[in-house]
């Protein structure tokens, strides 16, 4: 049942959400970051997948079908399979802009302790 | 880059004992821990109303299903989406991924010109010493200087000089390991490997049915990069990825995608229109501009994904003083 997986998407997002919350290491924070980011991915294939569906693809149609009629048949939806083909992309881009934010960091004030980073506090 | 005073060991040791412990303040994990739950049950009430296994497509799903084969002579619906039907979202978020490689370039560059990724961080070190000859070194910044100078290849006096690989070093060599590439266990197996990854990625984008084409095309450039410098190390590479060529192949690719789309609104009246021949589906030249938009997206990602790890794996040790300026002080430390 695919309400197993939006669970465990959640349960994902949620040692991610709980990691960023609770750690003051940088490193830390930023893979808690890419476990939330990594939930998404899982919900979004998930969100895709139909009972007993084929891929969307309309090159060699199982046996007996044509790919019209694939067209108007039980595929697994496309959109969201696409969406989670660029996500994934950004988000490799995306975690490289916190490293390096979290590199500069540690070179600037010589700890990776988000907690010891006083200039931020104002 | 600034050089330090001999006292610096003290605020290095003083840096190191200032690490973030792994006993986190007690108020964290329950505060935590109720803030995720809170959480947990939010996303729980909304997964409640998402669409299950045997919900109907939705309407954009089932459009470009209908449209792929006549429209575009796709089989493969994902590539249409990616570069037919969202081609527009897809033209936004190569510019996000842009903004971010941009963002990494600025954040890990440092102050002086590079030709390369690695190996040049003394750059300055002349000028340095000459406009401020009175100070000295400690001895970790003698060791990780020695180590930098090992790398690059500019082997200091009295260093124990790189070996090419850990086959040339003598057994019994004492740590650290400074061999530039991998034994010839990992070589010779790369090198069957990388000819059939490299092919497979360009498979990938040269055939309209594949998914995505240039998405996974551009990640797997990148793994194929990453093989060389892991196992043969940086001196292979460094003639292709260095700054100077990969960054304007970089914005290149984004112009190619900027004309793929225009062209369009300016030919067909519609950004991301097809405007150039369709050829029999299953072939190279099958969907039209969804291909020439999938090459500039393996350049762009490619390059972009390259950019950004090696920008990372070369930023430069810093030894500025917590409370001297630039990039490595400024603010004092706590």
């Amino acid at each position: 049942m695919i309400l197993g997986n939006y669970l465990a998407a959640v349960g994902l997002f949620c040692i991610g959400l709980y990691v960023v919350l609770t750690r003051r290491n940088l490193i830390k924070i930023v893979m808690g970051l890419s476990l939330m980011e990594a939930s998404t991915y899982v919900l979004m294939v998930s969100l895709a997948y139909r009972a007993a569906a084929t891929a969307p693809v309309l090159a060699s149609p199982p046996a007996g079908k044509t790919a019209r009629q694939l067209v108007h048949g039980n595929v697994a939806d496309p959109v969201l399979q696409n969406f989670c083909l660029t996500a994934i992309v950004i988000g490799v881009a995306v975690t490289a802009v916190f490293l390096s934010v979290a590199v500069r960091i540690a070179q600037h004030y010589r700890t990776l302790d988000a907690d010891r980073v006083r200039a931020m506090r104002g | 880059m600034t050089r330090t005073g001999t006292g610096d060991d003290r605020a290095l040791t003083r840096a190191a004992a200032r690490e973030p412990a792994e006993r986190e303040p007690r108020h964290r994990p329950w505060l935590g821990a109720l803030l995720v739950a809170g959480m947990a049950a939010a996303l729980g009430a909304a997964i409640a109303g998402l669409p299950r296994e045997h919900a109907p497509l939705p309407f954009i799903a089932r459009y470009a299903l209908q449209v792929a084969l006549p429209q575009w002579k796709l089989t493969e619906p994902v590539n249409e989406i990616v570069y037919g039907t969202r081609g527009f979202d897809t033209f936004g978020e190569t510019f996000l991924l842009l903004a971010a490689v941009i963002s990494v370039v600025i954040i890990t560059r440092p102050r002086e010109p590079r030709q390369g990724y690695f190996g040049e961080s003394a750059a300055g070190a002349r000028e340095q010493a000459r406009d401020d000859p009175a100070v000295g070194t400690s001895a970790a910044e003698r060791e990780a200087r020695s180590a930098e100078r090992r790398e690059a290849g500019d082997q200091a006096p009295g260093d124990r000089g790189p070996a090419l690989t850990p086959d040339a070093t003598p057994l019994g060599t004492p740590a650290p390991e400074t061999a530039e590439a991998m034994t010839v266990a990992v070589r010779n197996p790369v090198r069957v490997v990388l000819p059939i990854l490299a092919v497979a990625g360009l498979y990938l984008v040269a055939w309209g049915f594949s998914p995505g084409g240039g998405f996974p095309g551009g990640a797997v450039a990148l793994g194929v990069v990453l093989l060389i410098y892991a196992s043969y190390g940086r001196r292979k590479i460094s003639t292709v990825i260095r700054p100077g060529l990969i960054e304007p192949l970089e914005l290149a690719g984004a112009g190619l995608i900027i004309m793929t789309e225009f062209l369009g609104l300016v030919l067909k009246g519609s950004v991301s229109a097809n405007w150039l021949p369709l050829a029999q589906e299953l072939t190279p030249l099958s969907g039209g501009v969804a291909q020439l938009f999938s090459v500039s997206e393996l350049i762009e990602v490619g390059t972009g994904l390259i950019i950004t790890v090696f920008a990372l794996l070369g930023m430069s040790h810093d030894w500025a003083r917590p409370d001297d300026g630039g990039p490595g002080g400024g603010e004092p430390g706590p």
